[in-house]
């Protein structure tokens, strides 16, 4: 910092004719004060870690089909039907519903597991459809949840399908199939033909 | 004969190491900063999301509709959509499709809308930038046909792919559920 003064003067190597050695000064090892730096660099720091949030949210992609007015048949055993009411209980069924084949309760904490263990059936198995009947007062977390549950139980589907063969030799390819629906009156008497 | 006293020496502490880890972590702060968009600064309300479990997707920065559906910080029965755009130079070309839009919301990145204005909406979104991806960033708390009415909105104008914008479960949250 210090020793600046002589800066300016034009140095005079050259005097009538003759080269003056100038004498080396010992060179001093200058300091730089850093205080003004760190300071700054602390300011940006403290005000990145106060404004950072390292959570961001995730996405759930949904497909949903063009509308149709076409009507598509499938086969009644090859359906399996979750229903969602109101009061966000969750019944299931499969099939088709009746007296001998009635609407269950299911917690949220099973649904996995159902869902593994009806698309693993063999006579079912990877042509299942799976849809979903959603109470327009149903409450949206728990829609997501269900559809986390299902997202959640294809790991273990796909993996046990894909480790068989189709015809032709090749391994399968996991086909899902699951649709959601508004639930009906229909499917509202059927849940209270199950309620009594 | 006195002992002659030392001259105390003041200490100095090398703050080297220090600096360096306070660069290293103001950098890299810095670089994974994330500013606002002008649509998320202009929220009037806050949006509890639903949770999943944990996953790799994240919402794309990039081209993004976003169609809020949220409760009123004041008015805790008051349930309304919002859209909004995340590219500030599709805003205008959008609010010139659809002339519902009142002249003083045209600067806004985000107005709050009805069903009929959010079809005219996502109609002109697509027909500026076909790309363009579109998200449903609902509260937890709503009915489940706020939801479904948006996703016949969507469908009916074309827009057969979306996400559902959620959040992390955290780990107590999943024991909560386990209980269930």
């Amino acid at each position: 910092m210090a020793g600046g003064g002589g800066a300016l003067e034009i140095p005079e190597r050259q005097k009538r004719g003759k080269i003056v050695r100038r004498k080396k000064k010992k060179r001093i090892g200058f300091r730089i004060d850093l205080t003004p730096l760190v300071d700054i660099t602390f300011l940006l720091l403290t005000f990145f870690m106060f404004t950072t949030t390292m959570l961001k949210p995730q996405i759930m992609e949904m497909r949903i089909p063009p509308e149709m007015y076409a009507k598509v048949e499938v086969r009644a055993s090859e359906l399996l039907t979750l229903m969602l009411t109101a009061d966000n209980k969750l019944y299931w069924y499969k099939g088709i519903a009746d007296q001998n084949n009635p609407p269950q309760e299911i917690p949220i904490s099973k649904l996995r597991a159902l869902a593994v263990e009806k698309n693993l059936e063999p006579t079912v198995k990877n042509r299942l459809i799976t849809v979903l009947k959603i109470s327009p007062d149903a409450n949206y977390a728990r829609v997501v949840e269900i559809l986390d549950e299902l997202n959640q139980a294809e790991i273990p589907i796909t993996e046990a399908i894909s480790k068989e063969v189709d015809e032709k030799g090749e391994p399968m390819k996991r086909q899902r199939k699951f649709t959601i629906a508004p639930l009906t009156e229909e499917d509202l008497k059927l849940l209270q033909g199950e309620g009594k | 004969m006195p002992k002659i006293k030392k001259k105390r020496m003041g200490f100095v502490i090398d703050l080297t190491p220090l600096v360096d880890i306070t660069f290293l972590l103001l950098t890299f702060l810095m670089f994974t900063a994330k500013f606002k968009s002008e649509a998320e600064a202009e929220k009037q309300f806050t949006i509890r999301r639903p949770t999943v479990s944990p996953d790799t997707t994240k919402l794309p920065e990039r081209d993004l509709a976003i169609i809020n559906i949220a409760i009123d910080d004041k008015n805790p029965n008051d349930t309304s959509y919002y859209y909004g755009l995340t590219n500030m130079k599709d805003v205008p070309l959008v609010y010139q499709l659809v002339p519902e839009i009142p002249p003083e919301l045209q600067s806004k990145a985000l107005v709050k809308v009805d069903t009929t204005v959010l079809g005219k909406l996502i109609r002109a979104t697509l027909s500026v930038r076909s790309s363009t991806r579109f998200a449903i960033d609902a509260d937890r708390r709503i009915r489940f046909k706020w939801v479904e009415d948006a996703m016949n909105i969507l469908r009916r104008n074309r827009a057969f792919v979306f996400n559902f914008v959620t959040d992390k479960r955290t780990q107590e949250e999943e024991q909560k559920t386990q209980k269930k």
